[in-house]
């Protein structure tokens, strides 16, 4: 039962750790999507480089048994997010669709919400963003370019869900599950990434939150996040790697 | 708070009189002899209520000696009579350590109340006894005691409260020496011989003042420190600890800064009782209830500001742990307890004690701190007995995943109470027949110092500064 | 003890006015080698507001630095005023009398400097307005008001006001006596100013009422400042070393220990720079020592509490900030020169009375409070953020760069400059309150021994 009306959807992700490989496609799919500045060595050096999704790596176990784990964080899009009732302007609020939605007019830059991320998922414009000038006519016209001083993060590709409910509604119809794919979703190889709505119950992703693998990232500042995770199966190990990345 | 205000102007205060000495030391000797009637029905009344009140916390113990989450109410009342008979003597060091003139008639009553931390202690026997381990099922719970031995919170507890005690009698007794060589020269029959007994040789020599006042100095800022320490102890110990997740780094603080407003609304009344029916007015002038009336109202606020300062760090934290702690704490069983708390802690004194004409008044004072005790006996009550009554198998989560249910006092609960409250009473009347209840050489010494003048066209007071 | 010392109104004039009616040697290069200071440090933050806030240091996951720090600083030494202005006015302190107005002073500089800091540090600094104020009213957006950013200017701009109009009475029977001692446009200016002060007793009632009033409506706002910005950090539940119930009074009291040293600092300043050896005399130093001994160790108490509950919840995050805080390069440096300067060196040399009437060992035992106090949020702040979270993605430090050290050091020369140019017109000692203060005090006899004495007034 998904209807075109706004707010009568609850998005969210589902991300099953099992099938991640790490491949970090999701990654340069969503700089691409999203008009994020080139990360330059100086930037990642500095620690001022920008991804609105970043694959974690992790070593479990002591060399020379020690496995890889990849998981990909993004913005978890809390119900309860620590981010927004301290920011001064409003400039991060919740949406009636669930969306942890940044509004980059409004953001004067004071960075309080990136300091309130457990997740860290929030980036700060140090400077005005420039491209080569090969790269120039590549920038997605659906997404703003974010000037220097403000927060950004990741929407959960909120244009793309803007158009598809757009056609749906100037159409009459309902948006079908599946019809909307963030620009990560739609990169990830082995479908590890599964965006949906949560409020419709037969939705993907709303069966596969039921998967008893389920978790929730740092679940004890009680976020209550968008992002559902599934863990890691592992033969040998009853350890998943969600443990692994909330216990660091 | 500091103030030597002394007002001449208001038709209801005289100036000091300029007693003569002698005179001074056999009328406040003299009280300690003559016992009314009524005084003595008292003292007999609130004597049957303590000894109820331990035969009740014996019979707890019998009854319900394994099952800790039943004994919220006995800590709590721990808590409770710390924070009165060991923020009291508090009242009495604080300003003389500042050099205030007002304070010189409530220091001994003040002092008095060292003696009532007996009650602390009886109370806190059978807690110690059943206070839970610091490993159970192999896991250590959450407490200050991070590495140090098993029996180290029921140990150092215990041990700092006697010393607490021992050193409010020692403040006491160092501070009563001229009073009691005033008993040996002015008493008679058992008062005169304690009094020859416990004056030590005390004549009065210079030396023997300097070191009265040095040894006031030190037994007081020991005393302070102990008690801060005190109260540390038993609001983690007995409090925080026991709830897994609730961490309150401001507790024991507002533990303490709550304790000397008890400890000040104790001595008002105290005060207020003494002057009445001792009929000592004539030394007990106004200015010391309006001064404690304005030590009231700043602690009153101090309280206030302290339990909003861990309030919003918890509404605003919104983490686990944040929201678990106060769904038990505020939210949950004790939801009325915390708005009775409220009012009778913050606002009905506030609004008494901010009117100038009410806190001038004896009888609004000695109300205000009724119902400050009322208030903070209530308050104890909604942090203590939520803390006891969760089960111990919830003690190793991270946070509290079941609220408990309030636990309601049961009838050894509620003669317990009565029986510390009175006891409290009953050692400070019992005290007031052994000591004059004013400081006889506190109040001589105030004579001397202030002089009476006219100043411009209106009265004023010159009150010299000895170093 | 307060000695009593005979100066009449004459010599007290003329002292105190030394400033205003003639000019001090040394005044005008001072005046000027700060001007240049300040100059430089407006070109910087220009450029840095131009450029971007890409020329500070600051990066993922510190967001918050040294300008932060710096504004906590600031907004803590401002509490210098109400507590030595306020409290010990309604406390009847004599002592406080020839502080007064220079701790009131340094309240309004240092908090005018402070609200600097959080406005450069923004992204958009010429956005503010809409931080500020609800001027998008139109669009149906107010500013957050459950932001603690919010509260912040709302609580710091009641309090400047306050303590401007504070520090204005309490200026007002200083400015009639200019007035008469003035000619040409100094003369008109300080007509202007003095609101036709004559000093009858009903201007003096009013004076005096009005400052009582101000000093008990003050009190609660200067309380709240602090307990606001404290709260910008507390309520952080994903910060580790932040989220901790105690900030608020933790920070009220360290303001206070940091505010009461920096009037120190500038008492000795003072007395060195005007010669006012009569006026601020070494028993002045020593009531304030006595006064920060008290505040320090309450000060010690509850950073002893703050720790202590910090390791108290035993969560590994927790544990491994403080680890990093007190035992990891450089942060452990930091950690020690904070704790020798802010409690263990200072506080111990107070307790010898020949150290507190001592004005160079308080002099500099006084700056060494502040290095301390400035360590200590700077400890708070910076490592908080800087902590290792469980994502490895995130685990950096934070250098600052030389354009925030600029602006840092413009901040000090700009409060001085400030403070000197006020010297220039308005008195820096109530020369009513000291002489008040001679009429009010008198010797009496007891036995045989001559001891000060105090005239109370009726209450």
């Amino acid at each position: 039962m998904t209807t075109a009306e706004f707010g009568t959807h609850n998005w969210g992700m589902v991300v099953d750790v099992d099938k991640c490989i790490g491949c970090n496609a999701c990654v340069i799919a969503c700089q691409a999507e999203n008009n994020i500045p080139i990360n330059t060595q100086d930037r990642v050096e500095r620690a001022r480089s920008i991804s609105w999704i970043r694959v974690e790596r992790y070593w479990e176990g002591d060399f020379p048994d020690a496995k890889a784990r990849f998981i990909p964080i993004m913005c978890q899009h809390c119900a309860n997010a620590p981010c927004e009732p301290v920011c001064p302007v409003y400039a991060t609020y919740h949406n009636a669709e669930g969306l942890n939605v940044q509004v980059y007019n409004r953001c004067v830059g004071t960075r309080y919400c990136a300091n309130g991320c457990p997740y860290i998922v929030r980036f700060f414009n140090y400077w005005e963003p420039v491209w080569p000038e090969s790269l120039r006519n590549h920038l997605n016209p659906d997404v703003t370019v974010r000037s220097r001083g403000i927060m950004e993060k990741c929407s959960f590709c909120v244009h793309r869900i803007r158009r598809e409910s757009r056609s749906a509604r100037s159409a009459g119809t309902e948006i079908a599950d599946g019809a909307i794919q963030t620009a990560c979703s739609s990169a990830c190889p082995t479908s590890a990434l599964n965006f949906g709505n949560f409020n419709d119950p037969n939705s993907k992703v709303s069966k596969m939150k039921e998967d008893k693998r389920h978790f929730t990232l740092l679940d004890q500042f009680g976020t209550d996040p968008n992002v559902i995770y599934l863990a890691k199966i592992d033969a040998d190990k009853k350890v998943g790697a969600g443990e692994a990345a909330t216990h660091g | 708070m500091a103030s030597q205000a002394v007002a001449h102007d208001s038709e209801h205060h005289a100036p000091p009189p300029n007693v003569d000495a002698d005179v001074v030391s056999r009328e406040l000797v003299a009280t300690t002899q003559s016992a009314s009637g009524r005084f003595k029905a008292w003292v007999w009344g609130l004597g049957i209520l303590s000894v109820a009140g331990i035969v009740a916390l014996v019979l707890k113990f019998i009854d319900q000696g394994d099952d800790s989450t039943r004994w919220g109410y006995v800590a709590a009342m721990v808590s409770f009579l710390l924070s009165v008979a060991g923020g009291a003597p508090m009242v009495a060091m604080a300003p003389v350590m500042a050099k205030a003139n007002w304070v010189r008639p409530i220091t001994r009553i003040a002092s008095l109340f060292s003696f009532a931390g007996v009650a602390t202690l009886i109370m806190l026997i059978p807690l110690v006894a059943i206070l839970p381990p610091l490993v159970t099922e192999g896991a250590r719970r959450r407490t200050v005691w991070y590495m140090a031995p098993d029996y180290s919170p029921h140990f150092w507890t215990t041990l700092s409260l006697v010393l607490l005690i021992g050193t409010g009698i020692m403040l006491f007794y160092s501070a009563a020496l001229p009073d009691f060589a005033s008993m040996r020269d002015h008493s008679t029959g058992w008062r005169q011989r304690l009094g020859k007994r416990l004056a030590r040789g005390w004549v009065g020599t210079d030396v023997q003042w300097r070191t009265l006042r040095m040894r006031i100095g030190m037994f007081g800022t020991f005393y302070f420190l102990i008690l801060v320490f005190v109260n540390f102890l038993i609001s983690t110990d007995f409090g925080q600890s026991m709830v897994p997740g609730w961490r309150d780094a401001i507790f024991p603080m507002y533990h303490t800064v709550s304790g000397f407003q008890a400890g000040v609304a104790a001595v008002v009344i105290a005060l207020y009782f003494s002057r009445k029916y001792m009929k000592l007015e004539k030394y007990i002038h106004l200015d010391a209830f309006w001064s404690l009336g304005r030590l009231l109202f700043a602690l009153t606020l101090l309280w206030i500001y302290f339990f909003y300062s861990s309030f919003i760090v918890f509404w605003y934290g919104r983490s686990m742990n944040d929201i678990a702690t106060l769904d038990l704490l505020i939210k949950g069983p004790m939801i009325y307890a915390f708005f009775a708390g409220m009012i009778l802690l913050w606002f009905v004194p506030w609004w008494i004690l901010i009117w100038n004409k009410v806190r001038r008044g004896t009888a609004a004072m000695v109300v205000g701190s009724f119902i400050i005790l009322i208030g903070l006996l209530i308050d104890r009550i909604r942090t203590f007995v939520p803390a006891w009554s969760v089960p111990g198998d919830q003690i190793h989560e991270k946070w509290l995943k079941v609220i408990p249910e309030t636990v309601w006092p049961d009838i050894f609960d509620i003669l317990i109470m009565a029986g510390g409250i009175s006891l409290v009473a009953f050692i400070v009347m019992m005290m007031t027949r052994v000591i004059p209840v004013l400081s006889v050489w506190q109040v001589q010494e105030f004579n001397l110092l202030a002089k009476p003048i006219r100043y411009m066209k209106g009265h004023a007071t010159l009150v010299a500064k000895p170093d | 003890m307060q000695q009593r010392r005979e100066l009449d109104q004459v010599y007290t004039n003329r002292k105190l006015l030394n400033g205003q009616l003639d000019t001090p040697k040394w005044w005008l290069p001072t005046v000027s080698i700060l001007g240049v200071v300040v100059l430089i440090g407006v070109i910087v933050i220009a450029t840095m507001i131009n450029k971007g806030l890409g020329l500070t240091g600051l990066a993922r996951p510190v967001y918050w630095g040294l300008f932060i720090t710096t504004f906590v600083f600031w907004v803590g030494i401002s509490h210098a005023g109400i507590m030595i202005s306020a409290i010990l006015r309604l406390t009847q302190a004599e002592w406080r009398r020839p502080v007064t107005r220079a701790a009131e002073l340094l309240t309004v500089f240092s908090l005018l400097t402070a609200l600097v800091f959080p406005l450069i540090h923004a992204g958009r600094p010429w956005r503010i307005a809409y931080w500020i104020m609800p001027y998008d009213v139109a669009r149906g957006i107010y500013p957050n008001i459950r932001s603690p950013l919010i509260m912040d200017p709302v609580a710091i701009s009641t309090y400047l006001t306050g303590s401007t109009l504070f520090l204005y009475i309490a200026l007002i029977p200083d400015l009639g006596n200019l007035r008469d001692r003035t000619t040409g446009w100094k003369n008109a200016m300080y007509t202007v100013l003095a609101l036709g002060w004559r000093g009858n007793p009903r201007q003096w009632k009013m004076q005096t009422v009005g400052g009582i009033l101000l000093s008990a409506l003050m009190l609660p706002i200067f309380v709240s400042v602090h307990s606001i910005v404290s709260w910008d950090f507390a309520i952080a539940s994903a910060v580790e070393g932040w989220h901790s119930t105690i900030f608020a009074p933790y920070f009220v009291i360290g303001a206070v220990h940091s505010g009461v040293s920096a009037v120190v600092t500038m008492m000795a300043l003072m007395r060195w720079l005007w010669k006012w050896d009569d006026f601020i005399r070494p028993e002045h130093f020593d009531a304030l020592a006595r006064l920060l001994i008290v505040v320090a160790t309450g000060w010690l108490a509850f950073t002893f509490l703050e720790l202590t509950f910090a390791l108290y919840g035993q969560d590994a995050p927790e544990i491994a900030l403080r680890e990093m805080q007190m035992f990891q390069w450089p942060w452990n440096a930091l950690f020690i020169v904070f704790f020798l300067t802010g409690y263990a060196i200072p506080v111990p040399m107070w307790c010898f009375k020949r150290v507190r009437t001592n004005i160079a060992l308080m002099f500099w035992t006084s700056i060494l409070v502040n290095v301390g106090m400035w360590l200590e949020r700077f400890l708070i702040i910076v490592p908080g953020l800087a902590r290792r979270t469980p994502f490895v993605y995130t685990w950096e430090a934070y250098t600052p760069s030389p354009v925030e050290w600029t602006i840092f050091i413009w901040s000090f020369a700009w409060v001085t400059f400030l403070m000197l140019l006020f010297s220039k017109f308005f008195p820096l000692v109530p020369l009513f309150e000291q002489k008040e203060s001679q009429v009010f005090t008198d010797d009496v006899m007891i036995g045989r021994a001559k001891v000060p004495a105090i005239v109370r007034e009726a209450d």
